[in-house]
């Protein structure tokens, strides 16, 4: 019998609420750091390059996942829960790997002459975990305190480089009056690569945001070759990696990501990804695997 | 994950989903009329109380007894009503009668209540509940089904016994109810407010039997099945049975009203050979007030099944994916609706396939969105 502990799922939703509303970050991090991967870009655009630390924090949010049951077992005290940010924290080749991918994106992104800056530490995060969790209510209230946030930094635009920030804003445009332009790199990029790859499509850019096509034909006409089966990789039948179900279950969140590797695997031995929570999951069962940022250029 | 789940889930997937897809490709009307009938849908669920009206009248017309049932327990005593003494009765597939437990009530009351689907048999024997829509035993594989029929109806049947072996087995079973029967319960895939007429889809041929068979025939469905005219209602079967993965259907068989001939000067006299009386049952039971919330699109479901197999949570969990006999995507909607039960949708990822197979084009995931709220909000 699968029992969902709502308990749980509300302990969660209240501390990354208070995190958030106090901080703009879902939990204590490292922003200094995990914002070093440039130093070049320009403080001052209207419109920026918005890591929103999804590549940054993908390796160690399972590490959270871990640690949240006793942190809200045992009501832990804010100031020791802060000082997680120091414990917590990628290892030196995960960082190195996300860095590499931003900096990829960003270069990519330059040589098609967009012009953007950066905010650096001062990026808050999106909020995406509220609205992926049916937490509504709080995703627009969050929603509305990053709408000022980035009104008083002058921001007129975002550049999103990860599904999940770009969902979440893109949703926050029907939810309350979120007037900032959202754009995600792959809409802005050209870009050449070679391999041949089975893809597994990120539910919300092919699924969510409508994106299963116009990817597929810049991948196609990037010189990348990829397998197709209709069982795993259309558009209908394929599926998630099983991330999103970690707050109900860690075991079922892996049992998925198990289940849909090995479909993949069945297509090709290597596997392109384009969401590193996706990439953090399906990694653990496949071994050569890529974010599509890794192999493009 | 349980294997033999795996297996046969598996096994259905790879018969179904490519099956569907060839179907529709093959037919692209079928996708052209589902859009239509999306909106002939809409138009009934923003003005239901006319549509319930037209419906009655219809039924009224045609000879037959219309009900409205608020919930369980009054269909429940609406059907005891009809049945009264008689103990003989044939059910043919319906979610909706498990959702009122018509069997497990009449059972209790010592009737001889007979499942005549196949998958709805096994189900029943088996003291199960089903886990797909249109496939209810799709988690029993061969070997168990030879287990259970070996045990509740054949001793010598067993895993070597080919599947038409076993066929034949329940068939031959099933006649001696059909040919006994006193009543015929049935649900309804569409019910078409202009003629009173309601339209059955199927495959093995058990529910002509039960809706011919005995001298009374009840449909039971929910207020949602209604479409406006009979050109919606047969648009409504046919992607129904396309998107389930059967086309063309071996049958349709509609209904409006009890027996009839008028083979002597054209008059008009029921009963000929068919029932001699026709009632239609509409229940609510959440789903007006469904119609008035976010929830409101779950009601264009026409329950084709084919959201399943496009979901990671039905995959891995299966018939605990919401609260049978409504499970999968589609289930975690109606198990809202219906049982006011919203803990499920907590398992959705999201995924989103649902909504892209659905010919409904139901914002699947963007309503289970809604329920997670009212989960935790
Ligand atoms: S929700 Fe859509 S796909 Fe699922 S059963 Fe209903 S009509 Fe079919």
């Amino acid at each position: 019998m699968v029992e969902v502990l709502r308990e749980r799922i509300m302990k969660m939703k209240d501390m990354v609420f208070e995190n958030l509303m106090d901080s703009l970050l879902p939990f204590p991090m490292d922003t200094k750091l995990f914002s070093s991967w440039t130093s070049s870009l320009s403080k001052n655009k209207k419109t920026v390059i918005y890591t929103s630390y999804m590549y940054q924090i993908s390796g160690i949010l399972k590490k959270y996942e871990k640690l949240f049951p006793k942190i809200y077992r045992i009501n832990m005290p804010k100031k020791l829960i802060s000082l997680s940010k120091y414990m917590i924290r990628p290892g030196d080749s995960e960082l190195k790997r996300a860095f590499n991918i931003i900096n990829n994106i960003s270069n990519l992104l330059k040589k098609s002459n967009v012009d953007f800056g950066y905010l650096y530490e001062n990026e808050p995060y999106s909020g995406a975990i509220l609205l992926e969790s049916g937490f509504l209510y709080e995703f627009k209230k969050y929603g509305e305190k990053l709408r000022d946030f980035f009104h008083e930094k002058g921001i007129e635009e975002l550049i999103t480089i990860d599904p999940h920030t770009t969902n979440a804003l893109k949703r926050l445009k029907e939810l309350i009056n979120f007037d900032i332009n959202v754009v995600n790199y792959l809409e802005l990029v050209n870009f050449e690569g070679s391999g041949e790859y089975v893809i597994h499509d990120s539910c919300l850019y092919s699924r969510a945001m409508n994106m299963y096509t116009t990817v597929r034909k810049k991948i196609d006409e990037s010189g990348i070759k990829l397998d197709e089966n209709y069982l795993v990789t259309s558009k209908e039948m394929g599926i998630c990696c099983g991330g999103p179900l970690s707050l109900v279950s860690n075991k079922d969140s892996d049992d998925i990501s198990k289940m849909r590797a090995e479909s993949l695997l069945t297509v090709n031995e290597n596997v392109l990804v384009m969401c590193p929570l996706c990439y953090e999951n399906l990694s653990q069962h496949i071994s050569s695997i890529k974010d599509l940022a890794e192999v493009i250029s | 994950m349980d294997y033999d789940w795996n297996v046969s889930l598996n096994r259905a997937i790879l018969n179904n989903a490519p099956k569907v897809d060839k179907i529709l490709r093959e037919n692209p009307y079928i996708n052209d009329i589902a859009r239509d009938l999306r909106e002939r849908k809409l138009e009934v669920l923003s003005d239901i109380d006319t549509y319930i009206k037209r419906t009655e009248e219809s039924v009224k017309k045609n000879g037959g007894i219309f009900h409205i049932a608020r919930d369980s327990a009054e269909a429940m005593n609406i059907v005891r009503e009809i049945i009264g003494e008689r103990t003989k009765i044939v059910l043919s597939k319906s979610n909706v009668l498990y959702e009122i437990k018509l069997r497990e009530e009449l059972s209790k009351e010592g009737m001889d209540v007979w499942e005549t689907d196949l998958g709805e048999y096994l189900v029943q024997i088996n003291n199960d509940m089903p886990s797909h829509l249109v496939a209810p035993a799709v988690h029993l594989s061969k070997k168990r089904i030879s287990e259970i029929l070996n045990e509740n109806l054949d001793s010598t049947i067993n895993e070597y016994t080919s599947t038409e072996e076993m066929v034949k087995k329940v068939r031959d079973f099933l006649i001696t109810k059909y040919l006994s029967a006193e009543v015929g319960i049935t649900g309804a895939n569409a019910v078409s407010a202009d003629t009173g007429s309601i339209l059955l889809i199927e495959n093995e041929g058990n529910i002509r039997m039960d809706t011919v068979l005995p001298s009374t025939h009840i449909a039971i469905t929910g207020i949602d099945k209604i479409v406006p005219t009979l050109k919606d209602a047969f648009n409504e079967v046919i992607v129904q049975a396309a998107n389930a993965g059967f086309y063309p259907p071996t049958y349709v068989n509609l209904t409006s009203g009890p027996s009839a001939t008028g083979d002597i000067e054209l008059q008009k006299v029921t009963p000929a050979t068919g029932p001699k009386e026709f009632h239609v049952i509409l229940i609510d039971n959440g789903r007006r007030e469904a119609m008035n919330s976010d929830l409101k699109e779950s009601l264009l479901c026409i329950r084709c099944g084919r959201c399943y197999f496009s979901c990671p949570a039905y995959r891995l969990y299966g018939k605990e994916f919401g609260t049978s006999p409504y499970t999968g995507p589609t289930g975690i909607m109606w198990s809202a609706i219906v049982y006011k039960q919203y803990d499920k949708s907590e398992m959705c990822m999201h995924s989103g396939g649902c909504s892209v197979v659905c010919p409904m084009q139901i914002p699947i995931p963007k309503i289970i969105e809604k329920i997670k709220f009212k989960y935790t909000g």
